[in-house]
């Protein structure tokens, strides 16, 4: 796997740099700003760009404009943003009209390393990851809403939730201590009560990810 | 400007723009009266300036003009005073010129007196001098006695007014400084303490993979590591706190669509806004439709939700609204201390809430900073 970091705090950037190369993941570049991060992409063809929101020069949100740019631009590219903090308007944006390929982490996340670098190839492999806040903010029951997700159990919201961070159904029924095959029945019944028609596993997957961010628009 | 506007200013010009002529004429618009007067002040001044004449060409010596300035002067002394006086409502500055102009004609008496008593008795010493200081005298202590309050109340409202100024601008220059200050320090948590403390997980993160077969140092990593956690969230909760970040980065439509959106009260944002706002206003409207809504979730159960922000050249208004149970009480602690924070910035907030038929929130904030 071929990354590019665009990232403006040395002590971060070099930071990732290490423990990338220390599994085995080729960093072909590290820049600082968006207009880097374009260039980078242009000139390298990697398969995964690791992109801070905040970027000089103004550090607002142009590291999330590059990303967007970048994947239009290269469609194939995987774009995972790590921010200090998250935004579901951010997230909406960044998966637009092409699910495929897009991340979306607080920057803490690193420090669970195996996790972070599931998300990695998740993400360069086509997936989509998103923090488990921002799901934990699009599935949050809100005071005099009306428009929540249709008819999901609380089981079916969590394990809806850890779908949409990209973990697989392994994890899910780990992480839930639960079995797989419980975890197979839950995932069926969220994709008949999304109304997610018969496609492949992965596909819907995104599927149901979007279908919270639909909510959130 | 079009030509019905200018035409007041003109009329209202030829009293500056009257052409200075050595001697007035009637056709200038003067009335006979005023014509005498300027004519008489004119005819006294080219006399002082002739006789100087004739004493600097008839060989100088004693400097016999003086006499004769000292009648004129006091012809336009009076002259003055008559005019002034005619010219003031009744009130301390009527009185001095009445004074003055009294002073005036005892002077012009005396003088005159005096002329007599020289030119008929030879009588040669000035002997009017001392009654003509003592006049002097006497005037200028009544001006200053009652001039002395007016002097003071004015010279009072001036500097009233001086610092009124001053303070409106200091505290502009605070509020203004706070905010600016907010901004700073939301951008610092992040980048600073906050990423040293994500580089720092990370480096746990690194560490607890090569110990993989030491089951007790990697229970004491991931405690670290869950500390470190716990930290960047407090530190991002203290930063969303101070300024949220979206606020911080799109500004004020872009955090209050946000807003709206999780409040899921399905608000309608409708903003027309045409400039960056100074980040003074923008916390203020925010945190005032931050708790508007928030009353909108709490106390309304309102149908309708709808958030109004429009800027005009002067001012931002901010208008939050539902179509709930109303009553709002304005000195609740919220709404108080959303006036507090909107008046801070010489803004008005008005609550609109009958019972039954809704709330309306209208918040006023100038954008002069
Ligand atoms: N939009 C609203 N609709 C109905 N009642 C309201 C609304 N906003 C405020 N109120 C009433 O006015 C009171 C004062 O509001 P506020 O000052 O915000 O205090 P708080 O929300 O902390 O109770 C509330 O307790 C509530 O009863
Ligand atoms: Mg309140």
């Amino acid at each position: 796997m071929r990354v590019v970091i665009a990232e403006d705090l040395a002590l971060l950037r070099e930071g990732l740099v290490a423990l990338l190369r220390e599994n085995d993941i080729e960093v072909v570049a590290q820049v600082e700003d968006g207009p880097g991060l374009l260039r980078a992409i242009a000139g390298h063809e990697p398969d995964l760009a690791i992109v801070d929101v905040r970027l000089p020069p103004t550090f607002k949100d142009e590291g999330l404009i590059a990303a967007i740019e970048a994947r239009r631009r290269q469609p194939a590219l995987g774009v995972l943003v790590l921010s200090q903090y998250v935004e579901t308007a951010y997230a909406s944006e960044l998966v637009g009209e092409h699910t495929a390929g897009i991340g979306y982490l607080l920057k803490e996340r690193v420090g669970d390393v195996r996790a972070f670098l599931d998300a990695l190839r998740s993400v360069a492999a086509g997936g989509t990851v998103l923090d488990r806040q921002v799901v934990a903010e699009l599935l949050a029951p809100r005071e005099g809403a009306d428009q929540t997700l249709p008819g999901l159990t609380a089981r079916e919201r969590e394990v809806l939730a850890l779908m949409a961070e990209g973990r697989s159904n392994t994890a899910i029924a780990e992480s839930l201590v639960v079995t797989p095959g419980a975890v197979e029945k839950h995932i069926t019944s969220i994709f008949a009560k999304l109304d997610l028609g018969a496609c492949d596993e992965d596909h819907r997957r995104v599927l149901a990810v979007l279908a919270y961010l639909r909510v959130a628009r | 400007m079009d030509h019905r506007a200018r035409l007041p200013l003109e009329l209202g010009l030829p009293r500056g723009a009257r052409p200075r002529r050595w001697m007035p004429t009637l056709a200038a618009g003067l009335s006979i009266g005023e014509y005498a007067r300027s004519l008489e002040r004119r005819l006294a001044f080219l006399t002082a300036v002739l006789l100087a004449a004739i004493w600097a060409l008839g060989g100088q010596g004693y400097f016999w003009p003086a006499w004769a300035w000292l009648g004129l002067g006091d012809l336009v002394l009076l002259d003055f005073t008559a005019g002034w006086a005619w010219r003031h409502p009744p009130g301390a500055i009527r009185r001095v010129a009445c004074v003055w102009a009294l002073v005036g004609a005892a002077a012009v008496i005396l003088v005159f007196t005096w002329l007599l008593t020289w030119l008929l008795a030879g009588v040669h010493s000035f002997w009017p001098a001392w009654a003509l200081l003592g006049l002097a005298t006497a005037g200028s202590s009544y001006s200053l006695v009652a001039l002395h309050d007016r002097v003071l109340v004015a010279h009072g409202r001036r500097a009233l007014r001086a610092r009124i100024d001053m303070l409106t601008h200091t505290r502009r220059q605070a509020v203004a400084a706070q905010a600016a200050e907010l901004r700073r320090i939301e951008r610092d948590l992040h980048d600073g303490a906050q990423a040293r403390l994500v580089a720092l997980t990370l480096q746990l993160g690194r560490a607890e993979l090569r110990v993989s077969d030491q089951p007790e140092v990697r229970r004491l990593i991931k405690d670290a590591q869950h500390e470190a956690r716990q930290a960047i969230e407090e530190l991002r909760d203290l930063a969303r706190g101070i300024v949220p970040p979206l606020l911080a980065d799109r500004g004020l439509v872009a955090a209050v669509e946000s807003l709206g959106a999780r409040y899921g009260l399905g608000t309608s944002v409708d903003a027309t806004m045409h400039r960056a706002l100074a980040p003074a206003v923008e916390n203020a409207a925010y945190f005032v439709i931050a708790e508007a809504l928030t009353n909108t979730a709490k106390h309304a159960a309102a149908a309708r939700s709808w958030i109004v922000i429009s800027e005009e050249r002067r001012a931002l208004t901010v208008v939050v609204g539902d179509d709930g149970a109303g009553g709002a009480d304005p000195a609740g602690s919220g709404l108080a201390g959303l006036r507090a924070r909107v008046e801070a910035l010489d803004g008005s907030l008005k609550v609109e809430s009958p019972a039954g038929a809704g709330t309306v929130l209208e918040a006023r904030l100038p954008c002069g900073w």
